[in-house]
């Protein structure tokens, strides 16, 4: 069989998934008039005014740190309550761990839309409506499940006795979690670290449903009312620049530790 | 190594409890009482709540829009298990078996769509999908097949099958990686024996791959058909908004209308145990139809 006949489709597939995004990117920079007269052509100039008009006018800046402080405040979050949970269930014997296991784990597979309604209404009585923090407590909480599950997995691979000759040489249990157990994970922490870390920065739907006013947009939300915004105004090439913007940390993260996250992601979807 | 019970006790309630307060909290009691919302009728003021029994229900059987969504999903998890699994199984088979150089690359940009935000990837597309500037219309055009055009996504026709695009799109990396994995674990000496035997590579694909990647074909349709029941919705939202006419309405983006747009709260938790129903029954006949015998050669 030829193998030149097995090339053209995996070319073709790569122009599908690149095309879109080159066209994105050099959409950033063209003006409004560039698009509609050559929708697929080059800019004539290398026009940053896009980026100013998004990041000035749309607040594009205050999304964008509104982004990171939920980003790091969740990823943080699920770090201090999964870590010694995975602990507990994967080292510590005692009754009931398999089933709270199941049950973490369980939750993977549930759809979480239904537990959105009562949530709205809990954070309103929290007062935590329409806050980033609150936002991020709730991001936290929904990737707790991932996280106990991948952390498990890579902490049943730590020797059993490095934590006993550490006990020996008497170090508490909670110098044992911190210590010994929490570096010795530390690979597989910073591997569902980043895949939270993308996944809070990229979230969308809770954000749309829990968040209000304009200056606690997350990023996805103000591209998404930018985005409305351009059925009416036609600032595409806005919307092209703050879309860019959105994607450039993840490419570079991408870029960074492209294996981890690949790796990470395949080990979280073999479940259910 | 000198540790009482009541210390140890106090360490494990250290290490689970403050989590399993968290979970409770924020994952555990909205499902429950979202259950229990189902059964009020409720605008989300605290004095218009009222207790309607099986009411929202009765609505629910009745509501002409309920079909159609439910319709809408198993069309967006048939096409999207179909399209995803040939595509990554094809890829896999591409990317492992036949030596390939430029094999790495591939990997790295079919993974890439699969980190992409929803948002990106909706509204990129529903840039591609727009009738005067977009690519489909001016790539048509292009090729002289003009007739062709159409507003994808403000046609009734055309919407939902749109939809199906960015989704193949943006999931084939992630599957072809885990279908990748099952096949780096098939033993050579496998193939080296199908060969003896004469098997061409077609019938080795079928032999030899085809059984014993068979694992990981199952959970990655499990997988599929899982996050589309219980994610469809998000690029529903923002590449159609459940239009035009609610011809690409889903159960979750309905549920969003009735709760958050109508402010129906109790119906929308209706809608809401309807989904968990659906999905659950669907893994539990998806398990039933697929368990087949482990593969020992």
């Amino acid at each position: 069989m030829g193998r030149a006949g097995i090339r053209i489709p995996l070319v073709l597939w790569s122009l599908a998934v690149l095309y879109p995004i080159i066209w994105m990117f050099i959409g950033s920079f063209k003006s409004n008039g560039e698009i509609y007269a050559n929708p697929w052509g080059w800019p004539e100039s290398l026009n940053m005014g896009n980026f100013v008009t998004a990041w000035t006018e749309y607040n594009i800046d205050t999304s964008v740190f509104n982004s990171l402080i939920v980003t790091v405040v969740g990823a943080l979050l699920t770090l201090v309550l999964a870590i010694p949970t995975a602990y507990a269930i994967e080292r510590l014997r005692f009754r009931g761990s398999q089933f709270l296991f199941t049950l973490y784990v369980s939750a993977m597979m549930i759809p979480m839309v239904l537990g959105w309604i009562p949530l709205f209404f809990l954070l309103a009585r929290f007062n935590m409506l329409d806050n980033i923090y609150g936002l991020a407590i709730v991001y936290a909480v929904s990737q707790l499940p991932f996280t106990i599950f991948v952390l498990t997995s890579f902490m049943s691979t730590i020797p059993k006795s490095l934590e006993e000759s550490a006990a020996m040489d008497g170090l508490s249990p909670y110098g044992v979690l911190l210590k010994i157990i929490t570096p010795l994970s530390m690979s597989g922490i910073i591997t569902v670290t980043i895949m939270n870390a993308i996944q809070f920065w990229n979230e969308y739907f809770m954000a749309l449903i829990f968040l209000q006013t304009e200056e606690n947009y997350t990023l996805a939300l103000a591209i998404d009312f930018i985005s409305s915004e351009a059925q009416y105004t036609n600032a595409w090439g806005t919307l092209f620049a703050s879309l860019t913007i959105a994607i450039v940390p993840v490419i570079i993260l991408y870029a960074i530790f492209q294996q981890r996250i690949a790796k990470g992601m395949t080990e979280g979807a073999i479940k259910g | 190594m000198v540790q009482s019970k009541k210390q140890k006790y106090l360490f494990l309630a250290f290490c689970l409890i403050p989590t399993f307060i968290m979970f409770s909290i924020f994952t555990l009691y909205p499902l429950f009482s979202g259950l229990y919302y189902s059964f009020f009728e409720w605008s989300g003021s605290s004095e218009s709540k009222e207790f309607i029994g099986i009411s929202n229900y009765i609505q629910l059987f009745n509501d002409e829009i309920i079909p159609m969504t439910i319709i809408h999903d198993y069309f967006l998890v048939a096409t999207k298990v179909l399209g995803i699994m040939v595509l990554a199984l094809f890829f896999a088979v591409a990317l492992t078996q036949l030596k390939i150089k430029e094999a790495p690359f591939y990997r790295i940009v079919f993974f890439f769509p699969n980190i992409m935000s929803v948002v990106v990837i909706g509204i990129l597309w529903t840039f591609i999908y727009n009738p005067s500037l977009g690519l489909v219309n001016s790539g048509l055009q292009f090729m002289g097949l003009e007739d062709w055009a159409r507003p994808w996504l403000g046609s009734e026709d055309w919407a939902l099958p749109s939809l199906v695009l960015p989704s193949i799109w943006a999931g084939i990396g992630l599957f072809m990686l885990m279908l990748m994995g099952g096949i780096a674990n098939v033993s050579k000496s496998y193939y080296e024996a199908a060969e003896i035997d004469g098997a061409n590579e077609w019938q080795q694909f079928w032999k030899v791959t085809l059984p014993l990647v068979w694992p990981q074909i199952k959970i990655s349709i499990l997988y599929i058909v899982i996050t589309t029941l219980n994610g469809s919705f998000i690029i529903v939202q923002i590449m159609t908004g459940g239009g035009p006419n609610n011809s690409t309405h889903v159960m979750g983006s309905y549920l969003y209308e009735q709760a958050f747009v109508q402010y129906n709260f109790g119906y929308g938790a209706t809608i809401g145990v309807m989904i968990l129903i659906f999905s659950l029954v669907t893994v539990l006949i998806l398990q039933f139809i697929m368990r087949r015998e482990r593969v020992e050669y």
